[in-house]
């Protein structure tokens, strides 16, 4: 496959892994969401939800990576890799680049951990598995501030479908757990 | 073999327009409709006559200047670039950086190919190696659009030096040109020290020739029609023909093609004329100064003369200020503007400059009790000539020029407040007003 530098494609190709980036970033959510309920049902076990939000974050990364690579190596725009991982390093739109370098820095935090949680033990891995609520709307945020189709509708509409779904994910949990504490 | 000519452009009552021969309200310009109305990018390469050093001398005897704000001769940069140790660098600049300005936006977005066959040619004639068109990093659809013109290009291999886009920054002074020469070698958008200048030292220590977007368009038709054409237009001294945007108070805002030493007033005439009695005009841009409309509206648009006037031709901004608007309110905000853009970097714009805009700011809307004036005027000696780049020189032009021309509003405001008029909505553009877009 050749890769053409002197083109759109790779602004293409930026633009569409970030978008599939929330999505599955908010899918997974949702399920992390439903693992930590507890939520099951006759049709829909536990396992389903935790094998799921597991395989679905690690597509996540696929598409991050995708969306990180193809940003760097498009030239339009002059971002150093180092702005990939430490926030605010780059001088393009820092502020809203630094956003979606924090945003990927924790979403790595949180593979990290996942994948030596036998060895951290389960009270570490909780602890940082926390910082997934501060990832996904950071990582939105980065994207309704440089996005390049943030002003169409449907990209729009799609931020806006995802933070209802999140909002209404997280006020279930909330008002689950105040049930189970009160019982 | 003779270049084409456009038989059109012979004749000396057409000899306008030039660069918007071919342009359409709605339709950008394809290679196509660009091949037929200017010919084919001529070819300067091979041998005999055509070689790089004499398309050099053609720009020379043209007496081409930059239509960026500078106004430097282009054939004497392009020689000190050609001359430079190692491969040259041209940069071609499309990120129009005054609010009052649209012709670089209107030449990018409806005849691409001018200044694409522009910057060909430059890079021939220095032979250089890299090729950039740099545009604001924020215009999604200006970037389609000349990914879309350059691919027209590829696809019958017309630039033998591949011009590579660039989105920079959407601040004023990322568009200075050593702004741009850091930011393409990597570093941030901001002004550096010269010398060296980016001829010497420019993108990663080569040579770099770095060239307003509209400047590189009269540079295809110059390669095209020679230097005597070129000269036909425009006064002996400052030949040829420039963009100029006009708005504010006339009745037909936009751009409009002139030839350079056309007064000042003729150009609000082109434009409609003025829409309510005008009382200044903003002639240059931001860097530029208010005439007094009586003595403005002679006032020839070019360089010398408006160098002379205390002025400056800038990018050929003409902005009409109504007699129902207050100059003072006006310059106050644009000097806060100016004064919010600076990088950062140099005391005179990082302490000056906001002192500055503070003190004018307090003329214009609360009253001096006799001081602000005074204090307007000290304020712009201990900021002028004292930063790394033109930035706070350019809003001390604007500050005096203002004084000048409002001076009997400006002693009404110092003694009795502010001026019934600064109720008045805003004329003159600010992005900030609107862009909520500050990283």
């Amino acid at each position: 496959m050749v890769i053409d530098l002197h083109g759109p494609g790779l602004w293409y190709a930026t633009r569409a892994a970030g978008l599939v980036t929330l999505l599955l970033l908010t899918l997974s959510v949702l399920l992390g969401v439903m693992t930590a309920g507890r939520f099951s049902s006759e049709r829909w076990p536990r396992f389903l939800t935790v094998g799921l939000h597991r395989n679905l974050s690690l597509l996540v990364l696929v598409f991050l990576t995708l969306h990180v690579g193809t940003t760097v190596l498009d030239e339009f725009v002059s971002i150093p890799v180092i702005a990939v991982f430490v926030p605010f390093a780059a001088s393009y739109k820092t502020f809203w680049l630094g956003l979606g370098a924090i945003a990927s820095d924790l979403l790595l935090a949180l593979l990290a951990t996942s994948l030596l949680r036998d060895r951290l033990g389960y009270r570490s891995w909780r602890m940082v598995h926390w910082f997934a609520y501060a990832c996904w709307p950071i990582g939105l945020a980065h994207g309704l501030g440089i996005g390049t189709d943030r002003a169409t509708t449907w990209v729009f509409a799609l931020t806006v479908a995802c933070a209802a779904a999140v909002a209404a994910a997280a006020s279930w949990r909330l008002v689950t757990a105040v049930r189970v504490g009160a019982r | 073999m003779t270049g084409p000519t456009l038989a059109a452009h012979r004749s000396p009552e057409l000899r306008l327009p030039r660069l918007l021969a071919g342009i359409s309200y709605y339709d950008i310009a394809s290679l196509r409709d660009h091949e037929q109305r200017y010919g084919p990018l001529p070819l300067w390469g091979g041998s005999g006559r055509r070689r790089p050093g004499r398309l050099i001398d053609v720009v020379e005897a043209s007496g081409l200047t930059g239509r960026g704000g500078g106004g430097f001769p282009t054939g004497r940069k392009m020689r000190s670039v050609a001359a430079g140790a190692g491969p040259a660098v041209v940069v071609a600049n499309g990120a129009e950086g005054e609010p009052a300005s649209g012709k670089d936006r209107l030449l990018l977005t409806r005849m691409p190919h001018l200044v694409l066959d522009g910057i060909t040619l430059a890079a021939y004639a220095v032979r250089a190696r890299t090729a950039y068109l740099c545009i604001h990093g924020q215009e999604i659809e200006l970037r389609d659009a000349l990914e879309d013109a350059l691919a027209q290009r590829r696809a019958v291999d017309l630039d033998p030096v591949p011009i590579q886009l660039r989105g920079i920054p959407g601040r004023y002074v990322a568009s200075e040109q050593s702004a741009i020469v850091q930011y393409l070698g990597g570093g941030p958008a901001k002004p550096t020290f010269a010398p060296p200048r980016p001829h010497q030292r420019g993108v990663r220590g080569k040579p770099t020739l770095v060239n307003n977007v509209e400047t590189l368009a009269h540079l295809a038709l110059i390669a095209r029609f020679g230097d005597r054409w070129f000269r036909g237009a425009g006064l002996p001294s400052a030949p040829g023909s420039a963009l100029v945007t006009v708005s504010g108070a006339v009745r037909r805002p936009g751009v409009y093609e002139i030839e350079l030493g056309t007064p000042a007033g003729r150009v609000v005439t082109t434009a409609g004329g003025p829409a309510e009695r005008p009382a200044a005009l903003l002639v240059g841009g931001y860097f530029g100064a208010w005439l007094p409309a009586e003595s403005g509206w002679r006032v020839p648009m070019c360089h010398a003369a408006l160098k002379a006037a205390g002025g400056a031709m800038g990018a050929g901004i003409v902005v009409v200020l109504p007699g129902s608007s207050c100059g003072l309110a006006e310059t106050a905000r644009v000097i806060r503007y100016l004064a919010d853009e600076n990088a950062g970097q140099c005391g005179p714009c990082v302490f000056g400059l906001p002192a500055l805009a503070d003190a004018l700011a307090d003329l214009a809307y609360h009253g001096g009790r006799g001081r602000a004036v005074e204090r307007v005027a000290a304020l712009a000696g201990l900021v002028d000539g004292r930063g790394g780049c033109r930035h706070p020189d350019g809003a001390v032009q604007l500050v005096r020029s203002a004084l000048r021309a409002f001076g009997a509003d400006a002693r009404w405001h110092d003694q009795r407040g502010p001026c019934p008029r600064v109720a008045r909505a805003p004329l003159l553009p600010v992005p900030g007003d609107t862009d909520w877009d500050w990283a």
